[in-house]
């Protein structure tokens, strides 16, 4: 590695970081309730504590992670429990508006 | 921008729902409560145990908060097909809160998820249980549940089920996952928050208290600012009080509202209330007596916008309940209003604390002028034989300022979108050097809740450059932060959403001199899955 040159911001973090686990570390005690710990991609935070490896913006993406199930606290899981979620916004950057949450409370 | 129900399509109606339908006439019997699990759960869960004593699978070996048994119930409708009344999901999630509940002591230190206060990072309980299970939740999520060790493992092998990819995230694909949630970290639930414990046997033989009656009432809204009360509850069935509530904010302007509340496990009040038009929640705990309530009241439709709250009822004798603000400095004449009941009798500041004039008098509420001599430190108040002492703070200088919440969360919303806005509110809270001469120290004195002039910065090099501080939000006068909007922002490189890291920087006067206090808020995207609990 000692030979590569990052040439953005991100790969700058990662040479950074001294180890991944360490980074992990550190963050999974430093989320705000409400937040994802889970950072590989994160959804509010990058493994970094910052938002410069986040995908952003996020609508490029989303599906990418949502149908993994990567955030099922935060981001509907397409995979089993909101099969249906996404459904008539293929293209979330461009309908993004049409997204709806999980509004449990409301009966 | 105070107050606002922009998003009164999505009001969140949980518990507060449950509280207005008052439904339940008499209190449920024993046969009665077990009746309506047969009619409702056994269809996939079974029954064991005598008539009189019946035992349901799953069921019977759990406990949880009135909302873990809501989101239990949730749960069944969504991913189970269970279907029932609303009267019949109202009714159970009071007989399972009230028989299979938590003890008040089971949850102490998790409050605050109850009260909806979740702009705080957990301290932690263990390494492996944050790792395990607060990766996606909060850590009160599973702390306010009791299970037996079999529940525990089940509940992995629900999440293995339903959330697969569970194995695969950071935090997991390093280590055989799911072996070491089902018999490390399912057994260590068990221990830690077990089925059954002495707390719960304990409270399920106390006596209960009614809270009917008069309450005298003081707590904090944001934008409005902090107010003083009466609230009023009439019983219309077991557990069930029709509430009224009027009372005053610090500026004079009126306040009024009613609504309905429920009494769940004796002891957890949750109550909704329109008040000024504005739909609201009460999430508060009655202590052992059942002679004070404490806890927090919130916006329905944006439940991380409220304050705390504390009721006092009244009994008869001269109380005094909160001294607004609590603090005076040195030298300087202040003025000081005293809340509380049947104040009748002599007022007393406590050493060195000079009352120079009292400004008006009734029974409940005592404003005066106030001037303090002598060494810094706590006084304790007192108007006539009142038992309870309120704390009053002397200070000479304000050495620190505080901002709560010290991090918060908010998220971009609006814009046309379907997901509203996460605002969060902040408070400045004062403090003095204390006895060692230097502020930061454990010895600093809190002088309390101190108004402030708001402003917002970048977190960092990195947030300046983006210009988080242009496109994240804004906050207003009363400390109230709105983030930005929802979408991708073509002014943003690559079209980057109006998320960010900012500093939130309270500024308080001193004298001639301003203080200045900063919080952490990272303003980021949606959050799409609203549970009642985090």
């Amino acid at each position: 590695m000692k030979h590569l040159k990052s040439m953005n911001k991100k790969a700058q973090l990662i040479n950074k970081a001294v180890s991944s686990e360490e980074v992990e570390d550190v963050v999974a005690m430093q989320v705000v309730v409400g937040c994802t710990a889970t950072t590989d991609p994160g959804w509010e935070l990058d493994p970094f504590g910052g938002l410069g490896s986040l995908c952003q913006p996020m609508e490029s993406d989303l599906y990418g992670c949502a149908d993994a199930c990567w955030w099922p606290a935060q981001v509907p899981d397409t995979m089993h429990t909101y099969q249906e979620w996404g459904e008539g916004v293929a293209k979330a950057d461009k309908d993004w508006r049409k997204l709806d949450g999980i509004f449990e409370d409301a009966e | 921008m105070a107050l606002s129900n922009n998003n009164s399509k999505r009001a969140t109606l949980g518990l507060g729902a449950i509280a207005v339908a008052g439904l339940v006439s008499t209190p449920l019997l024993a046969q009665d409560a077990h009746q309506l699990i047969r009619d409702n759960c056994v269809g996939c869960h079974t029954e064991s145990g005598t008539t009189a004593a019946p035992s349901f699978s799953r069921i019977s070996e759990q406990r949880k908060s009135p909302e873990g048994w809501l989101m239990t119930i949730n749960r069944m409708t969504h991913l189970r097909g269970l279907e029932l009344t609303s009267e019949d999901k109202r009714a159970l999630v009071k007989v399972l809160a009230d028989r299979q509940g938590l003890a008040p002591e089971e949850t102490e230190g998790y409050r605050y998820l109850l009260e909806q206060n979740t702009n705080i990072i957990e301290s932690g309980i263990n390494q492996g249980l944050t790792e395990t299970c607060g990766r996606c939740h909060s850590e009160a999520r599973f702390a306010l549940q009791r299970r037996s060790e079999d529940e525990w493992k089940y509940l992995v092998n629900f999440h293995m089920g339903q959330f697969p990819s569970t194995e695969f995230h950071s935090m997991s694909r390093d280590r055989p996952w799911y072996q070491i949630a089902f018999n490390e970290t399912a057994v260590e639930l068990g221990q830690r928050f077990p089925l059954h414990s002495k707390e719960w046997s304990n409270w399920q033989a106390a006596a209960r208290n009614d809270l009917m009656g008069r309450w005298r009432v003081t707590g904090f809204v944001p934008g409005k600012g902090e107010f003083a009360g009466w609230m009023s509850a009439a019983k219309t069935a077991e557990g069930r009080y029709d509430v009224t509530l009027t009372g005053r904010y610090a500026d004079g302007a009126a306040l009024a509202g009613e609504g309905k509340a429920t009494l769940y496990t004796g002891y957890e009040w949750r109550a909704g209330l329109t008040i000024d038009g504005v739909k609201m929640r009460q999430v508060m705990a009655a202590n052992e007596q059942g002679t004070a309530l404490d806890g927090r009241m919130f916006l329905a439709a944006e439940r991380e916008i409220g304050g705390d709250m504390r009721a006092v009822r009244d009994q008869g004798k001269t109380e005094l309940v909160a001294i607004q603000p609590a603090y005076l400095r040195a030298g300087e004449s202040t003025e000081l209003t005293l809340i509380g009941q049947n104040l009748a009798g002599d007022i007393d500041l406590g050493d060195g604390v000079v009352v120079e004039k009292v400004l008006s008098r009734n029974a409940d509420r005592i404003t005066l002028q106030a001037r303090a001599e002598g060494a810094e430190g706590v006084r304790m108040a007192r108007v006539g034989t009142s038992k309870q002492l309120s704390a009053l703070t002397v200070y000479n200088t304000l050495a620190r300022v505080e901002v709560l919440p010290t991090d918060a969360v908010t998220r971009i919303g609006g814009a046309g979108g379907n997901m509203p806005k996460v605002r969060a509110a902040y408070r400045a809270v004062g403090y003095s050097v204390g006895a060692d001469g230097k502020p930061g120290t454990e010895d600093d004195l809190r002088l309390g809740y101190m108004p402030a002039s708001w402003s917002i910065k970048p977190a960092d090099e990195v947030a300046a450059h983006e210009k988080d501080d242009r496109y994240a939000g804004s906050i207003d006068a009363s400390g109230i932060f709105t983030p930005g909007d929802a979408g991708l922002n073509p002014e943003r490189k690559r079209s980057a959403n109006n998320v960010g890291r900012l500093k939130v920087v309270a500024s308080v006067a001193d004298g001639d001199a301003r203080v200045e206090g900063e919080g952490n808020m990272l303003v980021s995207v949606q959050d799409f899955v609203r549970r009642v609990l985090d």
